[in-house]
């Protein structure tokens, strides 16, 4: 006992020192501590001043130009001379046109291919290959736009002027001898399953040579088409679509492939267990499952090629037409990010020009789809957190 | 179906898939390649006497002694040259009628032409544009200018339903039976000794001026703005975004100000550049800029400025920073809070003392990242800050000057210059430098995340 | 004197049920006469809730100066949570609210004007796993000393070996003291962690299963240290081993389900416990 109670008393206690704070101390920390978050909350909110301050100076930049011109012309006529010193005309129907024509385009051959190659990534190559490949995607995330855009001005142009036939020749013979041989064996496989069995065979073989034949025929007669095709200019539709289409391909693969690993094991599983291949559980469970993140992933990527400029404004010819026909897309066309950066170098800058105004009514339709947009993705990729979420539960 | 097929097309969806990692591949090497290759022709190159005349007149560089010996031993091999064209054109004027007119013509031709492989004529007065003073400084360059000399370029346009065919025709059929015939021998023989050309390392194309439209020298003008343009935007950004981030995960109490903020920050990262570009231009210089306060009190110009230009690249990387710096604030252990809250540190302190420095290396790797975005983006900078010829502004006048940047002079090299073939090597070269910066960037980011996730597992 | 020292039982839990009628006294059987300033920490009727979840209920203690205690229990009985609480650490989680008093040397430490700050100063804190920060060892012990404003380098030098020799782990740093303390072994960092605590000169210690992370001789080492800092320091550690409790405290509490069943001088409680939990919970019954 005696030597605890002096132990005890070796205790530094400082019971002297007090606790609280004054009224007057309390008060001023509160206030600092108060100020400090105010601070704190005003330098976070910056991108959401930036996202008001964006929406504001564009539509005060944008107005003006509806209230000289009406908003009938700019959306129904294909008429863009703008810098006619005695009749402007203001008609983007023709580059709205482009512009929803290109991206389509892009979106047509980089969403599909960018899911594959998500799913490839996530379920079929070996670790050591996704090793290799991520930095890859990353690497051609972060080439510069302009660096795309002289490609295609540069190396692609010519050789769509060129060859421009042959490669499109190529390209056909190129993706159309595999798909022709899946084709081929799966549809013989199914029309001749109608048979007996001791036909069977002779049956298939049978079905499959008509099939190719056909198919070959089809092939040579699209290949003969292509290359003698000349195009006319290498600066087109096309040859952007496809550079657009290369430069959303890895935000298309890394966002899909977040929404596959999201799906877990346990579903997979599931499919294998009951007997399926692979491709069939990816595409018939997998992919379902992961569908709203997918969605996201397509509307990302499309957003991607939809916002880009430099590409589009050097290598898509510039020519504010409607492609004839409408789906031609070997010929020039411009966007409207292109129009922008075109021409507003060349307006006077001041306030209450149309042409600058109208610049800005294009700047405008932009914010607005990409805001849409990215809403539909934000949407889609909480559905796909909170239907996982579910899953996991 | 049976087992077969069902295997063919699981085959084929795995061939798809691999195909298309494939095809981003292959589209990386496609893309680069050419690139490497011939931009590394910017800085390896023969380079000819003329270009060597060129850098010790304007740059001062270079053997004084030695050039003189090589520009006489030059001068040497193409006397015969200007002999015998003076001697043709003696011979010209003593024809008469047609024949004499053509000839002229002709001749004048061949004046111009050895004028540009060769630089001007001795005697003649020195012209002003450099690209008239000196001859082709690059030997491939002048490889292209004698084959124009050698052989004439026509085109056929006699059947109208067909695009024009070319016509190759070797220039001397026009001369045959003058004095000039030898020359077209001569020429292909001699050019070697006439221009002398040599193999050299210039490293210099990164610090040199640009001289008459980048026919000669460098690209320093544009790198050095870009290097400006992209550290002047994270100077805005980065404490902007770490600020933020840090907000989003210690500070912001409720989750329903957390999600708005993200949604904010998504859709910031949704607006395309060029938008960024021209509300730069509405905001920033009709409208802020214009303020008395800016405009007069701080100086700053209303004009494109690399100031502008550095804030519009912020705003464009703001949300990659908050990304990342949020995941990175995330990703650090509890308890480092919880031990620097027991030993008595306030919450401010707990994050710039311990959650900072545990996050740094996972928040510089999106300060690297944005950093290739910012030094890349063309489309916001255009009216906000690039301009394609000039020089780059001092440090004190950032604010008040536009500058020459990496990517705009990429896009009006190869769109507007009035020289586009003449200097392909010069776009090669500044593409090689940007997508080079750039890809050094992400390698380092991608190394650094590498390192960390490293230490993460142990 | 402080009025709720007086004559309280300095260990009981108010609740339904026995441990309420006999609400043990074996606190001032343990240190009889000692009056107000055996007690270090008290708590009165006090709880602590996650919501709506009552995670400590109306606990009722009276920690003695210079003594360890021991807090055993089942695990999900609340004994971190009470532990925590001592210098709010529970503040970090959203939705943690104490309900009753809590002081520190006779001061509520849930007094809404209450500095935190100063009150963590006095009451240090040694976590389940080591935690240094990934900061060379010098950084790591000068932290708190650094936060109080010294920057004086002799002197932070001073109070560096003096904290790592409190620790007993001078010997075995003092020529890395620049190395990052990452780098230690798990004992080693733990004890750096108890260094980095004393650096701050607390007068209490918490430890919250402080070798559950590690292997037995780096248990040992810790046990021995506690041995070394008793007397200096007010010591509270919760541990789920039982012969850890035995072997290093003074006082011992049983935490069953959010309440406190038990309080007394280690002897007592794992010789002659007066509840029927505890001695279930100590011969190994449940738990
Ligand atoms: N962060 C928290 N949020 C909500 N409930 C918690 C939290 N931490 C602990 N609890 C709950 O409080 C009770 C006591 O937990 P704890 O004090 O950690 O127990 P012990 O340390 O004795 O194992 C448990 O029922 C647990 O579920
Ligand atoms: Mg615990």
């Amino acid at each position: 006992m005696e030597v605890q109670s002096t132990t005890g008393s070796r205790v530094r206690r400082r019971a002297e020192t007090k606790l609280c704070l004054s009224r007057r101390q309390s008060l001023v920390r509160g206030i600092l501590g108060r100020l400090g978050h105010g601070l704190l909350f005003v330098m976070a909110s910056s991108s959401l001043l930036a996202v008001l301050f964006i929406f504001a100076f564009i539509i005060r930049d944008a107005v003006p130009f509806f209230r000289l011109r009406g908003f009938s012309e700019f959306f129904t006529s294909p008429h863009w001379h703008p810098a006619s010193a005695d009749s402007p005309e203001f008609g983007a129907l023709a580059i709205l046109f482009d512009h929803a024509l290109v991206t389509l385009c892009a979106a047509m051959f980089t969403v599909p291919l960018g899911i594959v190659a998500a799913v490839c990534l996530s379920d079929v190559l070996p670790f050591a290959i996704r090793q290799i490949v991520k930095p890859i995607i990353e690497i051609l995330a972060a080439i510069p736009s302009v660096a795309f855009g002289f490609f295609a001005l540069v190396i692609l142009t010519p050789l769509f002027q060129n060859h421009g036939g042959n490669v499109l020749a190529g390209a056909l013979w190129a993706v159309g001898i595999p798909v022709m041989l899946i084709v081929t064996w799966v549809l013989s496989d199914i029309l001749s399953s109608k048979f007996k069995v001791g036909a069977r065979k002779a049956a298939r073989w049978t079905v499959a040579a008509v099939l190719a034949g056909i198919q070959v025929a089809l092939l040579v007669y699209l290949g003969g088409k292509l290359s003698s095709l000349v195009i006319v200019s290498g600066t087109n539709a096309l040859n952007v679509s496809l550079v657009l289409g290369i430069m959303a391909l890895p935000t298309v693969v890394s966002v899909s492939e977040d929404a596959l690993t999201a799906v877990g094991r346990e579903l997979r599983e599931g499919s294998y267990a009951l007997g399926a291949t692979r491709a069939e559980t990816l595409v018939k469970v997998v992919m379902p499952a992961a569908g709203s993140g997918l969605f996201a992933a397509a509307i990302l990527g499309i957003m991607r090629a939809f916002g880009e400029t430099m590409v589009v404004w050097m290598a898509a010819g510039n020519s504010a037409r409607i492609p004839s026909p409408w789906y031609n897309i070997l010929q020039p066309v411009r966007t409207l990010t292109a129009t922008i950066a075109g021409e507003m170098g060349e307006t006077d800058q001041t306030y209450g020009a149309a042409h600058y105004h109208s610049l800005f009514a294009m700047a405008l339709c932009l914010l607005i789809v990409s805001f849409l947009c990215n809403f539909a993705a934000e949407w889609f990729v909480r559905r796909t957190h909170k239907r996982m979420g579910k899953l996991a539960k | 179906m049976d087992m077969s097929s069902r295997k063919i097309l699981d085959r084929g969806f795995t061939s798809l898939g691999i195909f298309s990692v494939v095809l981003m591949a292959v589209t990386l090497a496609v893309l680069l390649t050419p690139i490497i290759i011939r931009g590394a022709g910017a800085f390896v190159f023969r380079e000819t006497v003329e270009n060597r005349r060129f850098t010790f007149d304007v740059f001062g560089r270079g053997d004084e002694a030695a050039l003189e010996v090589e520009v006489a031993d030059a001068a040497k091999a193409r006397k015969p040259v200007y002999d015998m064209v003076a001697e043709f054109r003696a011979e010209v004027g003593q024809m008469s009628g047609r024949r004499k007119r053509d000839m002229q013509g002709q001749l004048r031709t061949v004046e111009n032409l050895l004028r540009e492989l060769l630089g001007p004529f001795p005697g003649e007065p020195r012209p002003v544009m450099p690209r008239s003073r000196y001859g082709k400084p690059r030997w491939d360059r002048a490889e292209v200018a004698l084959g124009r000399l050698l052989t004439v370029e026509d085109y056929d346009y006699s059947d109208p339903t067909q695009l024009g065919k070319k016509v190759l025709t070797p220039r001397v059929e026009k001369f045959r039976g003058t004095k000039l015939e030898e020359l077209f021998d001569y020429l292909p023989a001699h050019a070697e000794a006439m221009l002398r050309p040599e193999w050299t390392l210039n490293w210099r194309f990164l610090t040199d001026e640009p001289v008459d439209a980048n026919i000669f020298g460098g690209i320093w003008p544009a790198l050095l703005g870009t290097i400006y343009l992209t550290v002047g935007a994270m100077l805005f950004a980065v404490p902007m975004g770490v600020v933020t981030a840090i907000y989003l995960v210690e500070y912001a109490g409720s989750s329903r100000i957390v999600s708005l903020l993200r949604t904010f920050v998504s859709t910031l990262a949704g607006v395309p550049s060029i938008v960024f570009g021209l509300f730069g231009l509405a905001f920033f210089l009709n409208t802020l800029f214009d303020l008395h306060l800016f405009n007069q009190v701080l100086g700053i110009s209303r004009s494109k400025t690399v100031l502008a230009g550095s804030l519009t690249l912020a705003l464009l990387v703001l949300p990659t920073i908050i990304r990342a710096a949020e995941e990175a604030i995330r990703a650090v252990p509890h308890s480092y809070k919880e031990a620097a809250l027991s030993l008595g540190a306030t919450r401010w302190r707990t994050v710039v003392t311990v959650i900072l420095p545990a996050s740094l290396p996972g928040i510089l790797t999106g300060i690297i990242i944005s950093m290739g975005r910012a030094a890349g983006e063309t489309a916001p900078i255009i009216f906000t800050a690039a301009v394609a010829l000039g020089k780059v502004p001092s440090l004190t006048e950032l604010h008040q000057q536009p500058t020459p940047a990496l990517p705009w002079n990429i896009y009006n090299l190869c769109s507007e210059n009035q020289a586009i073939e003449e200097i392909r090597h010069v776009q090669y070269g500044m593409v090689l430098v940007l997508v080079g910066l750039v890809l050094l960037l992400n390698v380092a980011a991608i190394l650094l995340r590498a390192r960390i996730s490293r230490k993460l597992r142990g | 004197m402080d009025a709720f020292t007086l004559q309280r039982p300095m260990g009981s839990t108010r609740q339904d049920g026995p441990g309420r009628r006999d609400a043990p006294r074996a606190a001032d059987a343990a240190i009889p006469g000692q009056g107000a300033s055996a007690a270090h920490v008290t708590a009165e009727e006090f709880s602590i809730y996650y919501g709506q979840n009552q995670a400590v209920k109306n606990v009722c203690i009276a920690i003695p100066t210079g003594q360890v205690t021991a807090i055993i229990g089942p695990s999900g009985c609340g004994k971190s949570t009470f532990l925590r609480a001592i210098n709010r650490m529970n503040d970090l989680i959203p939705g943690c609210r104490a309900e009753g008093l809590l002081t520190l040397d006779g001061q509520d430490v849930y007094a809404p004007r209450l500095d935190v700050v100063a009150l963590r100063t006095r009451v240090g804190m040694v976590f389940q796993r080591p935690n240094p920060f990934p900061k060379s060892i010098f950084d790591n012990v000068a932290y708190g000393p650094r936060l109080q404003g010294i920057r004086d380098r002799a002197r932070l030098q001073g109070i560096v070996e003096h904290s790592l020799t409190a620790a007993a782990l001078w010997d075995e740093v003092k020529d890395r003291l620049g190395d990052n303390a990452v780098g230690l072994s798990g004992g080693q960092q733990q004890r750096l962690c108890l260094a980095r605590a004393l650096a701050v000169e607390p007068e209490v210690i918490l430890m919250d299963e402080p070798c559950s992370a590690l292997d037995p001789r780096s248990t040992a080492r810790i046990e021995d240290l506690i041995e070394e800092l008793r007397g200096d320091y007010t010591i509270v550690i919760v541990t789920h081993n039982m012969q850890q409790a035995a072997r290093v405290s003074d006082m011992t509490a049983f935490f069953y389900e959010g309440a406190l069943i038990e309080f007394g001088s280690t002897r007592d409680v794992f010789t002659n416990p007066s509840e029927k939990r505890t001695e279930d919970y100590i011969t190994g019954r449940f738990g």
